[in-house]
């Protein structure tokens, strides 16, 4: 997972511009999932959730284990994954969150780290260090689109992501749970005022955030292995993707998910891999230094 | 044979509540009646915005306890004192910024879908101003319109008892008359209100009985139309 694979290999036949955009788009749609889950919690708790990485690859070891369970092709897996994540985002709150929401913010980093490590260690003691393989979601093959030849799995991470997507903001902009939400997220001692129960809020923002993760890690555990310390890469990207669309833009964090994938599929295609990936962390630096409110610079303050 | 004294719709009890090492409300008793709108006047720091939020559940008691309609709600969290019946508009209005105007008014709303559309509309008939911006995003707002918005949030929880920090605070003249306008109406329709304030004619004006607050006391309770100008001296200026 996190793309350590080169993009290309020799024996692949030659990549062109579109092919490699749909590649980019089905990388960046299951990062915007990762950094959708992130924000959201930052937003509802105003915490880092620094396990946000190591979720999603306990979301693709959790689907490579049910993969011999459930011999159905991927798709099959995401509602069991999102189920059981979810139930794993409310024991995360409960037990990394809630004690510590009245402590300053260095406490949860720390929890959240802390839960990261476990996740690591126990993936490492049930599966062991070697990359592994979650099924593809469709058949793994590849389709032709009049003449464009493309993996139905980047078609399909596409498709599954864009749905999440597409169903959190149907969720948050037209239901009464996700008013009740963003109340929550933008002041939470007023949404209390309102009648909102806040804290039964806080616990459903985990669940949704990890299940999120959960999806990204069945989506990428095909097709760029999952490994225990897979997390690393993915939690950097997260935050790289929440700094450049504005600290706390749930629009910003997708866009800059695709930024990012888009950015390193472009450049590992004609660099490398860790020269993307340089390139990645010193675009972050100046993004940091330049514009500290991100490039689409919402105010905190006026985040939907 | 006694007569029956009807339970107060609000019965507050010894309360006591600060912040840190300060007191803010210094063992303060009072009762509101079903239908009453009270006005709570006193100087900055006196501890009407204290009070308000110990009644809400948002400041922890250090004394003292709360019965609203004869049940104790002492020990309920803000959220359940909403349900209860209490509403609550906070100074500076504090309006969720990055939601628009009906998504603010319904989301205060623990109602069905068809009972909250009704009472969005009789929030935007009480402010027509707020009709026309349904969509907008609530930041976008003007002072006034915020408060407009903060007390038509309140109301969305049809509460029994609306406590109002300094509506007028920061508004033109013209801005707080209709703020306050909409405070009579609301009383007239039956609803208990509790108005906090430091100017206090207006406040005066709405309401049947003034609450003059000193030091987390307080120092004097009567019609608000028989107000003794010593009494509002000593609340404002320490006497």
């Amino acid at each position: 997972m996190g793309a350590r694979r080169d993009h290309q290999t020799a024996t692949d036949p030659p990549v062109t511009t579109l092919q490699l955009l749909i590649n980019g788009l089905a990388l960046g749609a299951a990062y915007a999932l990762v950094a959708l889950g992130f924000v959201l919690v930052l937003n509802a708790t105003s915490a880092v959730n620094f396990a946000q990485g190591d979720l999603v690859m306990a979301g693709g070891l959790l689907a490579v284990a049910l993969a011999p369970l459930i011999p159905l092709p991927g798709i099959a897996l995401l509602p069991v994954v999102l189920v059981a994540m979810a139930a794993l985002g409310l024991v995360l709150a409960l037990a990394a969150y809630l004690p510590l929401r009245r402590s300053p913010p260095v406490a949860v980093f720390i929890s959240t780290i802390a839960v990261g490590i476990i996740l690591q260690n126990g993936a490492s003691v049930l599966f062991g260090p070697e990359p592994r393989a979650a099924p593809p979601l469709l058949s793994g093959g590849t389709v032709d689109l009049g003449g464009l030849v493309v993996a139905e799995q980047s078609l399909a991470i596409i498709a599954v992501a864009g749905l999440l997507i597409a169903g959190q903001q149907w969720l948050f902009a037209r239901t009464q749970l996700g008013r009740r939400l963003r109340a929550t997220a933008q002041d939470p001692e007023m949404a209390r005022a309102c009648g909102v129960p806040v804290t039964a809020m806080i616990l459903v923002t985990f669940a949704l955030g990890t299940a999120y993760a959960g999806a990204a890690g069945l989506l990428l555990a095909n097709r760029y292995f999952v490994t225990p310390t897979a997390g690393g890469d993915l939690i950097l990207k997260a935050y790289i993707a929440v700094t450049i669309g504005g600290w706390g833009s749930v629009p910003g964090a997708v866009v800059g998910a695709l930024l990012i994938a888009l950015f390193e599929v472009g450049v590992s295609s004609v660099l490398s891999y860790p020269v993307a990936l340089g390139l990645l962390y010193a675009a972050l630096l100046v993004i940091l230094l330049a514009r500290p409110q991100g490039l689409f610079g919402e105010a905190a303050r006026r985040r939907a | 044979m006694t007569v029956p004294v009807p339970e107060p719709l609000l019965r507050i009890e010894g309360l006591t509540a600060g912040y840190g090492g300060a007191v803010a409300v210094d063992g303060l008793s009072l009762s509101l009646a079903a239908g009453e709108a009270v006005a709570l006047l006193g100087a900055n720091g006196a501890g009407k915005s204290t009070l308000l939020k110990a009644i809400l559940g948002l400041v922890p008691l250090r004394g003292g306890g709360l019965w609203l309609d004869g049940e104790a709600i002492t020990t309920l969290t803000p959220e359940k004192r909403v349900r209860r019946g209490l509403g609550y508009v906070p100074e500076g209005r504090r309006v969720f910024p990055g939601m628009s105007v009906r998504d603010n008014l319904e989301v205060a709303s623990p109602l069905g879908r068809a009972a909250r559309a009704d009472d969005l509309e009789r929030v935007f008939a009480l402010f027509p101003d707020l009709a026309g911006k349904a969509a907008e995003r609530a930041w976008r707002l003007s002072g006034g319109q915020q408060q407009m918005l903060a007390v038509g949030r309140a109301l969305m929880g049809r509460p029994r008892l609306l406590l109002l920090d300094e509506p007028s605070l920061g508004l033109s003249p013209k801005l707080a008359g209709e703020v306050f306008g909409a405070v009579r109406s609301i009383a007239a329709a039956g609803t208990t209100v509790l108005v906090a304030e430091q100017s206090a004619a207006r406040a005066l004006a709405a309401t049947g009985r003034a609450v003059l607050m000193r030091l987390g006391r307080i120092v004097h309770d009567g019609p608000a139309d028989r107000l003794p100008e010593d009494a509002l001296r000593e609340a404002f200026l320490g006497g």
